[in-house]
């Protein structure tokens, strides 16, 4: 073995270091493979250290050093050091506790406007198809998707659109009821409100506009039939919480929409990035929005059964949700 | 020919670009990017997973009989829908950017700033793989008769999210771009002896050692000594008796290649051409070293066409 007194200048670097190197590699693969909170004190210091003296080298050395190999490790372990030490230090239930308590509702109220434009669409459109209607009945055919109304239509018996409205469907109850309202139209409705809205705003509105008109030709039967309130009721429930989250969805939709319409100085990209924070949180507080609709859907629909305590429970439950919005995630000045 | 050659050329340099991130201490590091291929099997070993997870609470539920058997259908879509999102989103988080598919394939999801990936983006990636994947993908899967306009849409809409990744350097899906994030193969740190550390001894006792002069060290670059120590690298690696003659008739042929181009006199025996090679390329790597730190860099041998220094 030479003395290092005649090495040349790169492997001379390389001997005094790598004992260095070789401990980062071991602390790194260390914290990849049990995570960095098994790491005491002194590796967790060293460990950062080790990581800024790595990179140091590997600027060096791609200066003075041309062994292709030094130069690959150097490389690999500064990249794994990297990714290891600018981990997310976060735990899970701070993570949820944040969202809750403050982003959510925060970004809430700062998308308020978007959040408007969604509730506009949804009601205009439910006005035109509530006009539309009492025009002519056949229009109900033209908007209501056939294994939606589910036998409720302008043919069907006024005792018989009560019966619904006021009776136990014996065939789906419990848990999988649950989960066939679940996934059905109106969830599939809100993500795909939510994801198109990166086409120019124009799928997220129209898929609103049309849920409205849906909406729209379908009270405008019942009122027709003398049966308004109780399908007001029967609607209240769950549509409140469920119709929302499809609006808030929308507006979150639009705001991805009008990001690459309008991306200002930025570019669309990185414009859509920076209205992704908010967007994505709308998108996430629709979701647990339908998931208690799909409760309320599931198994309140089915056990409450008188009028007024319907329309209390709806509409009481749609205040809680406004009350957190627009109360949540307040700083005291 | 040479268009063609051209063309890979710049392929490589915007894909070594993409590689290069930027982390806070300024260094750039080189990540290479994760192509689509080996996403989309950590995807489906993804999907497995959480697909075996749904299917064994079902068979739970169905057992147990707390579900009619009509209903099992779509318990079971909202079950797979309830653990999938969930799964990604707190795997990426607690694993720092990797779900058990990604760990099995080594590949890694990474700021595209290089700062530490956020939780936010994290959970926007996520949640919009729903938007752009797997909604529509269901929708495509269960197709049926009277919604063939909606089934034609929702595949376009499959079709364009694959393509998306295929048309940026970075093979950021649109999740991604809207995260700021893209994904990357884990480097494998493999730490290699140092050539110029295990000496130039001559082969036979008494001889003495290889000099070179300087003029003679003045013909190759970087190029050159770094493909010689891979050669140098190998022959010392993979000694088997089959490619041993091989091996022989290269070495001799490099060391005449060398001699001849550096008109070195001395004859070299057979036996130790390997330390002549060895000799060489510690000299020739000290040489330009040092030339690279009066600031001659050498990038290959035809370094000296070029008329303005780098």
């Amino acid at each position: 073995m030479t003395s290092s007194a005649t090495l040349i200048r790169s492997a001379r670097f390389r001997h005094e270091r790598e004992a260095d190197w070789v401990r980062l590699e071991m602390l790194v693969n260390k914290a990849e493979r049990r995570g960095a909170q098994s790491l005491e004190f002194s590796e967790a210091r060293d460990l950062a250290a080790l990581y800024r003296q790595a990179t140091t080298s590997l600027a060096i050395a791609r200066e003075i050093s041309l062994d292709k190999a030094l130069l690959a490790y150097l490389e690999a372990l500064a990249a794994r050091a990297y990714l290891c030490v600018y981990a997310p230090q976060e735990r899970l239930g701070g993570v949820f506790q944040r969202f809750f308590a403050r982003s959510a509702p925060q970004a809430m109220r700062r998308s308020a406007g978007y959040i408007a434009l969604g509730f506009l669409c949804m009601g205009l459109g439910a006005l035109v198809g509530y006009l539309l209607y009492f025009e002519s009945a056949d229009w109900f055919h033209v908007f209501m998707p056939s294994e939606l109304s589910d036998g409720r239509g302008p043919e069907a018996s006024t005792e018989y659109l009560r019966g619904v409205i006021y009776n136990i469907d014996p065939g789906i109850s419990g848990l999988g009821g649950f989960a066939t309202f679940l996934f059905s139209h109106n969830t599939r409705i809100a993500i795909f409100v939510f994801g198109l809205g990166v086409f120019a705003c124009l799928p997220a509105v129209l898929l609103t506009f049309y849920n409205g008109l849906i909406m729209g030709v379908f009270y405008a039967l019942h009122v027709e039939r003398g049966l308004g309130w109780d399908l007001g009721g029967w609607l209240s429930i769950h549509g409140v919480t469920e119709l929302s989250a499809i609006c808030i969805a929308c507006g979150g939709g639009i705001q991805l929409g009008t990001a690459v319409l309008f991306p200002g100085q930025n570019s669309r990209k990185e414009a859509l990035r920076l209205a992704g924070k908010d967007a994505v949180k709308l998108a996430i507080v629709a979701a647990v929005m339908l998931v208690v609709a799909a409760l309320l859907e599931g198994f309140a629909r089915q056990l409450v059964q008188d009028r007024t305590s319907r329309y209390i429970i709806g509409w009481g439950i749609g205040l809680l949700w406004l009350a957190w919005f627009t109360l949540g995630g307040r700083t005291k000045i | 020919m040479s268009r063609l050659e051209n063309r890979r050329k710049r392929r490589a340099e915007r894909h070594a670009a993409a590689a290069l991130i930027m982390p806070p201490e300024g260094v750039p590091l080189s990540l290479e990017i994760a192509g689509v291929g080996v996403r989309l099997t950590a995807q489906i070993t993804d999907i497995l997973i959480t697909l075996g997870f749904a299917i064994a609470i079902l068979v739970f539920l169905g057992i147990s009989g707390l579900t009619a058997p009509s209903t099992l259908v779509p318990l079971g879509a909202l079950l797979f829908f309830i653990i999938r999102i969930p799964y990604y989103i707190l795997c990426e988080i607690a694993w720092n950017g990797q779900t058990i598919g990604k760990r099995l394939m080594k590949i890694k999801v990474i700021s595209h700033t290089g700062g530490p990936l956020t939780t936010h983006s994290l959970v926007m990636r996520n949640i919009m793989k729903e938007a752009e994947v797997f909604l529509p993908g269901t929708l495509v899967l269960t197709l049926q008769q009277d919604t063939s306009i909606a089934s034609a849409i929702s595949f376009l809409w499959v079709v364009m999210a694959f393509t998306i990744p295929l048309t940026n350097p970075y093979r950021m899906r649109l999740g991604d771009m809207l995260a700021g994030t893209h994904v990357v193969h884990l480097p494998e740190p493999i730490l290699l002896s140092d050539l110029a550390r295990e000496g130039s001894k001559p082969a036979v006792a008494g001889r003495p050692e290889f000099t070179f002069l300087s003029h003679q060290l003045d013909h190759y670059g970087r190029f050159e000594l770094q493909t010689l120590e891979s050669f140098l690298r190998a022959q010392k690696q993979g000694a088997t008796p089959q490619n041993h003659r091989r091996n022989k008739e290269t070495l001799s042929a490099i060391v005449q290649r060398i001699r001849k181009k550096i008109g070195y006199a001395d004859a070299i025996p057979k036996a130790e051409h390997q330390a002549f090679l060895r000799a060489f390329y510690n000299a020739q790597r000290a040489y330009l070293e040092q030339r690279q730190l009066f600031g001659d860099r050498r990038s290959d041998k035809h370094f000296s066409n070029t008329d303005e220094p780098e």
